[in-house]
């Protein structure tokens, strides 16, 4: 497609170098000298699809630990020594990673990887009962704000299970069971840190106003010696079918302030051209203001106070096409869900028009300069397509990959993938507010995962 | 912890190296023919342009009872225009791979345009027919009243939104247009028609009191030429500032319980209120309210969260609602803490949070806390501009708030001189442990009586 923002689309002039250290850290190093800053992504090649039935949010609640102190560095020091260097930072889990990123004025630098350093060689000697204690309250209120106390909270908790069969390592969210979180102890914590924290199931990416000489010394003084653990158990299989077969629904019941219609669709792996063109299609069926699916229920039918269409990317498991809808006034489920139904059959049968290509192009030609923009974000796509495809460079051309999907291609994944024998369904039915009546008589579902938060 | 064999050889904390200059940067102001004032700014690099349009027209502009008009107008403005239906609009925008948001709040409206730059002239010629020729055609405006009467239930299903509601009823007399939602009620919203979004377009949205702040890598294009081509179209009459109300407040000790049968969490919204950036005092609270509650190692989250576990996080913070320029009236903010926490955690959880503050009361901040807190909200300023769109935002705001366009920058400066002394000063004159509203968002019911024994004022509960 010839529709590009710039002559060298989202990823012109960015390059980046590849080492690995002995003890099998790979590490990616990019220069951008614009502004004063550098960026350390540290991704761990672990997520919750490593869990074991029992122990669900154990990687989640793990990455809390890693901020509670090492060898050398006690307490919330590494919140401390970061935020007092004028640096910011965080970690994230997922279904397949754990990363921890720190953004340094570019002078700070060395502070970040002395302590990334520290806490993958050394978290062990720091790791006790009282802080097990502590992050597993703070994650079980972190799961009660985010999830539990929000109208539609569960819902993407509930659509991945319904999406993922029972058994499968995708089947829970990486926030993890209550019941679990309670019954995690110290000992599961050392042995995952044992068996996933080591320098060979590890990138380290470092982005921006960086000399890569001396941030390669640096990288191998504090790095260096920390052994690598050949003991890691490959994630669980992840494969499936391309296709459920048949269509899951649960329909449910509660407070919440709007009907809604919700499903997830088995979409291609991410690291696949089917799955750019997957992107592609449900942009242009729900991303943004003139998406078809916003034209049809928010403007024309008015059934609809919002609708979208976005794609979890995974790469060990089919990803993910989640569907939302919130219904306008009295707008009933049924109308909603056949215009979806006729919206999704067309992109099927008839490939969308140039001028919808070049808006859903568009869109994600941004999506990516935003992403590449910053060197946070760079650090984390070099680490995402290193750990997950073998090759950092892949982030300089995911872009160009967007752009070259034919509409013929979206037409095809659309007519492969959005069918109703291949989502699972999940539609919310308001009940009057805290109508002890109305809890058990509209019951036709039987799941009870939510007792607590009702 | 006897089998945390560590194998790894240690190296001792490193010193850090010599700091680069970095200074926010200083935007280039002008006005075109029309009256727009323009803001600009070159940032290398950055591919995604940002684009602020400051509408200066406070929400006390609203006619009695139609609350939440202007933010209907402003979102109507891309519903159409002279030259093409509402779809079309947004598809082309879109085909330009934009962005564009708006929104009105007590200060004044924005709307708020991101574009990769080379279709940034495009986007511009977009923006202009937005403002200068909306359409406001029946059936958009109405799509969009009832679309907005769908959205109040959502939003104020969430506790957060819930909270900010009724302190803001709670703090303000009723007559104040800051005591009522920026975006009306479900009785103002529904009395809003076409014909009304056109006559409050007509009285207030002209070039001449409007702001353009545009930010992004401007090396290789005209700017000039660009916006003489686009936003130099738009024409209207002029008019001056529009006079506001002064505030008041009502921060009499209190508890105020919006009644949630059920709710696992308590939100908690504890506010008074606070000066606007003119005050002098500005640097010191800033630093003294990051002390009690800016990050997890502050204060509140020592103990609320690190210590007790009871929350995922309570934040202290400042938010400005007027800030006239200081010739023409005082300023306010509300200064806050917010924060949920788990039901049966409420009252425990409050008690430690009474405690910091009376301890914060007492003993004041240390040097280390106070230098720790410097060189955080010093030292984060090139990577919180790396983006267009931050420094357009800041820059946006600045406008808004009627400040001077170094004031970002010398803030820098201002906080680095700022003593342990006047930081606590500033705080515990901001969280006075008698004179906050709190709201709780939770079961009345299991939260209640242990709530009144903690003797922080008087409680009562409201409906959910």
């Amino acid at each position: 497609m010839g529709n590009t923002a710039t002559e060298h689309p989202a990823s012109g002039s960015l390059t980046a170098t590849e080492h690995r250290l002995d003890n099998g850290l790979r590490l990616v190093l990019s220069e951008d000298h614009l502004t004063p800053v550098a960026a350390v992504c540290l991704w761990y090649d672990v997520g919750s699809r490593q869990e074991v039935k029992g122990r669900t949010g154990l990687a989640h609640l793990f990455e809390h630990l890693m901020f509670q102190g090492s060898a050398q560095v006690t307490g919330n020091g590494h919140f401390e020594l970061i935020q007092g260097a004028g640096g910011s930072l965080n970690g994230t889990t997922s279904f397949e990673r754990t990363n921890y990123f720190e953004t340094m004025p570019a002078h700070q630098l060395e502070l970040a990887l002395w302590l990334e350093a520290d806490r993958m060689g050394s978290l062990l000697a720091a790791l006790d009962e009282e802080s097990m204690a502590n992050q597993r309250d703070v994650v079980k209120n972190e799961r009660r704000q985010r999830y539990d106390n929000v109208p539609y909270g569960t819902a993407f908790e509930r659509m991945v299970a319904l999406a993922y069969p029972v058994g499968h390592p995708y089947h829970h969210i990486p926030i993890g069971s209550m019941a679990d979180l309670d019954a995690a102890t110290l000992a599961d914590a050392r042995a995952f840190f044992r068996a996933n924290y080591a320098p060979n199931n590890a990138v380290l990416a470092i982005v921006g106003d960086i000399d890569p000489d001396q941030t390669l010394a640096w990288v191998e003084k504090y790095f260096g010696s920390i052994p690598s653990y050949e003991g890691k158990l490959p994630p669980r299989d992840g494969t499936l079918p391309d296709i459920i077969g048949q269509e899951l629904r649960e329909e449910i019941h509660e407070e919440v302030p709007a009907r809604a219609l919700m499903a997830a669709y088995r979409m291609p792996h991410d690291g696949t051209r089917e799955c750019d063109a997957a992107e592609v299609a449900l942009t242009v069926l729900g991303d943004g203001m003139a998406s078809r699916l916003y034209n049809r229920l928010v403007r024309r039918d008015r059934t609809a106070i919002g609708a979208g269409f976005g794609l979890l990317r995974l790469a060990g498991a089919p990803s993910l096409g989640w569907l939302d809808v919130k219904a306008s006034g009295g707008a009933e489920i049924p109308q909603i869900e056949t215009a979806v139904d006729e919206e999704l059959a067309r992109l099927g049968a008839e490939p969308p028009a140039a001028e919808e290509m070049e808006r859903a192009q568009a869109l994600l030609e941004r999506e990516w300069l935003e992403r590449l923009g910053t060197v946070a974000g760079r650090a984390g796509e070099l680490c995402r397509f290193a750990v997950l495809f073998g090759d950092p460079q892949l982030a300089f051309t995911a872009v160009h990959r967007i752009l070259d999907i034919t509409a013929e291609e979206v037409r095809a994944v659309a007519a492969a993938r959005l069918r109703p024998d291949n989502r699972a369904v999940l539609v919310y039915e308001p009940v009057p507010p805290h109508d002890p009546a109305g809890d058990p008589a509209s019951g036709t579902d039987e799941d009870e995962q939510e007792g607590a938060g009702q | 912890m006897t089998d945390a064999t560590v194998t790894m050889d240690f190296h001792p904390l490193p010193a850090s190296g010599k700091a680069k200059p970095w200074a926010f940067p200083a935007p280039e102001r002008g006005a075109l023919a029309n009256g727009l004032t323009v803001l600009r700014c070159h940032r290398p690099g950055q591919q995604v342009v940002a684009v602020e349009i400051c509408l200066d027209t406070p929400l006390d502009a609203e006619p009695e009872g139609l609350d939440g008009i202007e933010t209907i107008m402003v979102n109507a403005l891309s519903q159409g225009t002279g030259q093409r239906s509402a779809e079309e609009f947004a598809a082309e925008l879109e085909r330009c791979g934009a962005t564009l948001d708006a929104g009105a709040d007590y200060m004044g409206a924005r709307l708020s345009l991101e574009v990769p730059l080379s279709r940034l002239p495009r986007a511009l010629g977009l923006l202009t027919e937005a403002l200068h020729e909306p359409a406001f055609a029946d059936s958009e405006v109405e799509r969009l009243v009832r679309n907005r009467l769908d959205g109040i239930p959502i939003e104020l299903a969430n506790p957060g939104r819930r909270a900010a509601k009724q302190l803001s009823q709670e703090l303000f007399p009723a007559s104040a247009r800051m005591s009522r939602p920026r975006r009306g009620t479900e009785e103002t919203v529904a009395r809003i028609d076409a014909a009304g979004v056109r006559a409050f377009y007509a009285a207030h949205v002209r070039p001449g009191t409007a702001t353009a702040v545009v930010v992004g890598d401007l090396a290789g294009i005209d700017l000039d030429e660009v916006l003489d081509g686009t936003l130099g179209g738009w024409t209207g009459d002029s008019a001056g500032p529009l006079p506001v109300p002064p505030v008041t407040g009502d921060d009499t000790g209190r508890v105020v319980i919006v009644d949630r049968p059920g709710a696992v969490q308590t939100q908690l919204l504890i506010g008074r209120l606070g000066p606007d950036r003119h005050d002098r005092g500005w640097p010191a609270l800033v630093l003294g309210t990051y002390c009690l509650g800016g990050t997890l190692t502050s204060r509140l989250d020592r103990v609320l969260r690190e210590e007790k576990g009871y929350t995922y996080g309570v934040r202290a913070f400042e938010q400005v609602l007027r800030s006239p320029a200081p010739d023409e009236g005082t300023g306010a903010s509300v200064l806050a803490i917010s924060g949920s926490v788990d039901t049966a955690s409420t009252g425990p959880a409050l008690a430690d949070l009474w405690t910091v503050l009376r301890t914060l009361a007492v003993a004041g901040l240390t040097d280390a806390e106070r230098d720790l807190a410097v060189q955080n909200l010093v030292g984060v300023a090139p990577l919180q501009f790396e983006t267009a769109a931050s420094v357009a935002g800041t820059l946006a705001d600045q406008v808004e708030q009627h400040l001077p366009d170094d004031y970002q920058a010398q803030l820098y400066a201002r906080l680095a001189e700022t003593g342990t002394a006047e930081a606590a000063a500033a705080v515990v004159a901001a969280f006075p442990e008698n004179r906050l509203v709190t709201i709780l968002v939770g079961d009345a019911a299991q939260i209640k009586a242990p709530v009144e024994a903690l003797g922080v004022g008087e409680v009562k509960v409201v409906g959910g």
